[in-house]
């Protein structure tokens, strides 16, 4: 509902022009009160639903591992300019196959070296894609 | 006369060694991301963009579509043998096809569908090829508001066929619109929702969006859910059907490729819901409907012909209306822009060899796929066997190579990354991705026509309704839009949608 208000007030903002010559904020005002009433509309049958039990969408799910995986593709975006492709690669690659699954360690090092440096002479080497050279210049 | 040279200079395009390589390349990966779940063709056709910007438009657009089609094969497999759909399209070939699996009747379920996926892909390319060119001409008479009220249904049917509230699915779609309006005004050049950041300039890029909602999302859902699967223990003989399963699944073929064809032209259909469908007509039909869910032939030929039809269907109101007609056209839309190629009803003629060279490849597709999955499923089976706690790593690798060299930037890593986390919050809160997708790609257009056709028109919405096209557009819109407010319309809907999640 908030982010529905916050479009159709930069819409507003924009300027919505006349009905003759749409302006740059025309859809995006009309689109975010859509979106208001929709999510009003969502809120009240919610809440005029029967009362039950809550539906487990969080039982048993592992959680942490997800928290876990996003913290490490940031961590990803973070570090792959300053440690280049390569070195960030590899890292990242031997925790998730470390750590997020638990394997063993020359399958998690030996996968994560061999992942990174195909990807690189695929991309690199064959694609001619621009990658973070990094400290090591490897790039 | 003038088809069949046209479909020459297709072959002539299609038969070329880079092209032949692209098909091939495409059709494999499509198989393969079929035969993993955990990845779906958009997915993987969003991985493979970046790989496409050194080839010519004709081996992009061959190796997208390959993908796509390859990856209906694919699904099949999964599905019978492992009782997990590849894709969605193969949600329903588990039904019937693992029950002959576990009866030891793997070889005939997987060759019927690969024959049937064969039979309905390649009647699904004569129909694209016979219904293409008169479809042109007709779309050349389309003006803005016919290209609006187009859109609008194309959204409303999608909408329409979303899995539980659309409520849900419509905040979905109004959200996909407003992010594909960040960035520029393509009239005025004014920056909209742009927060002074250099990057949002251009507007957000398709890529980082599908591969986090659909790539790293769906690695969030399984990391989470520890997926465990055990391929059935068979032996795999006799791929060959036998005479009485082919007399069997003679009509199911049939039908499906009917069926699978014209559901995959309307926007919003596609290649689940004819699945869906084909296997509901055939127990419809069925002298004997007990046997459906025990390991009846025909609900694996049925559904897996009509799957591979809709592809072939798929691509006729983009390539001669330029509007895609569900994600993945959406996503082959964004690869004929960045070569430079507008699809739409000018395109056969301004285009000949790329339209004509694309069709001919899905025949030659379609014949690869048929050696890929008969010969070499032994093959398949042992990439079955490959834990998801060494491919969820692989999976995450390809996303974030494969974003950062589209822009060559890290803002759109982390966008793929906020992304991931927003599908996986929507796949939890039951909130579906494709509407945001579509509307995301649909959004800059339809507002583009909607502000032509006002000028145009000084100011009238009548001329939404005057033009015969785009009123009968927009009445079918609003019935979808407003049906489930009528009681027996409404659980219409949703017995369709419970059929799909089921």
């Amino acid at each position: 509902m908030a982010l529905g208000g916050f479009v159709a007030w930069s819409g507003w903002d924009l300027e919505l022009g006349s009905v003759n010559d749409p302006g740059s904020g025309f859809l995006l005002f009309w689109v975010g009160l859509i979106v208001v009433g929709l999510s009003v509309g969502v809120l009240v049958s919610a809440l005029r639903a029967p009362a039950g039990p809550a539906r487990p969408i969080w039982a048993g799910a592992r959680w942490d591992k997800v928290a876990l995986v996003l913290v490490v593709l940031v961590a990803y975006g973070w570090a792959l300019p300053r440690l280049g492709f390569v070195l960030t690669t590899t890292v990242v690659l031997v925790f998730l196959f470390k750590v997020v699954e638990p394997q063993r360690w020359s399958v998690a090092i030996g996968g994560a070296v061999a992942s990174a440096l195909i990807a690189y002479l695929v991309f690199k080497v064959w694609l001619g894609a621009q990658l973070p050279a990094g400290f090591l210049e490897l790039g | 006369m003038e088809l069949l040279q046209q479909i020459g200079t297709g072959f002539a395009v299609a038969l070329q060694p880079t092209n032949l390589f692209y098909c091939f390349v495409g059709v494999f990966i499509g198989t393969l991301i079929g035969v993993l779940p955990g990845i779906g063709p958009v997915g993987a056709m969003s991985l493979l963009f970046p790989v496409t910007f050194k080839a010519t438009p004709e081996a992009a657009i061959i190796m997208l579509a390959g993908i796509y089609y390859g990856a209906m094969y694919g699904g099949s497999t999964t599905s019978i043998l492992v009782n997990i759909p590849g894709e969605a399209a193969s949600v329903v070939t588990c039904l019937d096809g693992y029950q002959m699996a576990r009866k030891g009747r793997a070889g005939p379920a997987l060759g019927m569908s690969a024959f049937g996926s064969f039979l309905g892909g390649t009647a699904s390319i004569v129909g694209l090829m016979l219904l293409a060119p008169p479809l042109s001409q007709f779309a050349i008479k389309f003006g803005p508001a016919e290209y609006f009220s187009l859109m609008v249904l194309g959204l409303s049917i999608l909408i329409y066929l979303a899995h539980g509230s659309m409520a849900k699915a419509l905040i979905t779609a109004a959200f996909g619109i407003v992010l594909g309006l960040i960035g520029l005004d393509s009239i005025n050049a004014r920056p909209r929702l742009t927060f002074d950041r250099l990057e949002l300039v251009d507007g957000v890029g398709l890529v980082p969006i599908v591969m986090g909602l659909f790539g790293v999302a769906e690695v969030l859902l399984n990391v989470e859910q520890a997926l465990k699967r055990e391929v059935f223990q068979t032996r795999i003989r006799g791929l060959l059907p036998s005479a009485r399963d082919w007399v069997e699944s003679r009509w199911p073929i049939v039908r499906g490729s009917v069926l699978g064809f014209f559901l995959g032209i309307l926007p919003g259909g596609g290649a689940v819901i004819s699945s869906f469908l084909s296997y509901a007509l055939e127990k419809r039909l069925s002298k004997h409907p007990e046997r459906f869910g025990h390991g009846a032939i025909e609900g694996v030929a049925g559904p897996e012909t009509a799957n591979n039809a809709a592809t072939g269907g798929a691509f006729i109101p983009l390539m001669t209306l330029g509007v895609p007609p569900n994600v993945i056209m959406a996503l082959l839309l964004g690869a004929f822009m960045v070569h430079g190629v507008q699809p739409g009803p000018l395109m056969m003629k301004q285009n000949p060899g790329l339209f004509w060279g694309v069709i001919a490849s899905m025949y030659i597709g379609n014949l690869m796929l048929l050696v890929l999955n008969l010969p070499l499923i032994g093959m398949w089976v042992q990439v079955l066997r490959v834990p998801y706690r060494i491919l969820f790593p692989l999976i995450l690798l390809f996303c974030l190579v494969g974003v950062y060299t589209v822009g060559n930037t890290v803002f759109d890593i982390y966008v793929m990354i906020l992304f991931g986390l927003v599908g996986y919050l929507m796949k939890k809160l039951e909130y579906e991705p494709a509407p945001l997708v579509l509307a995301f790609v649909l959004g800059p257009l339809l507002e583009n026509n909607l502000r032509k056709a006002m000028i145009l028109s000084q100011g009238s919405f009548a001329i939404f309704l005057t033009r015969p096209i785009s009123a009968v557009c927009l009445l079918v819109a609003l019935f979808l839009l407003v049906s489930p407010l009528v009681p027996r319309l409404g659980r219409k809907r949703e017995e369709l949608a419970v059929e799909e999640v089921s």
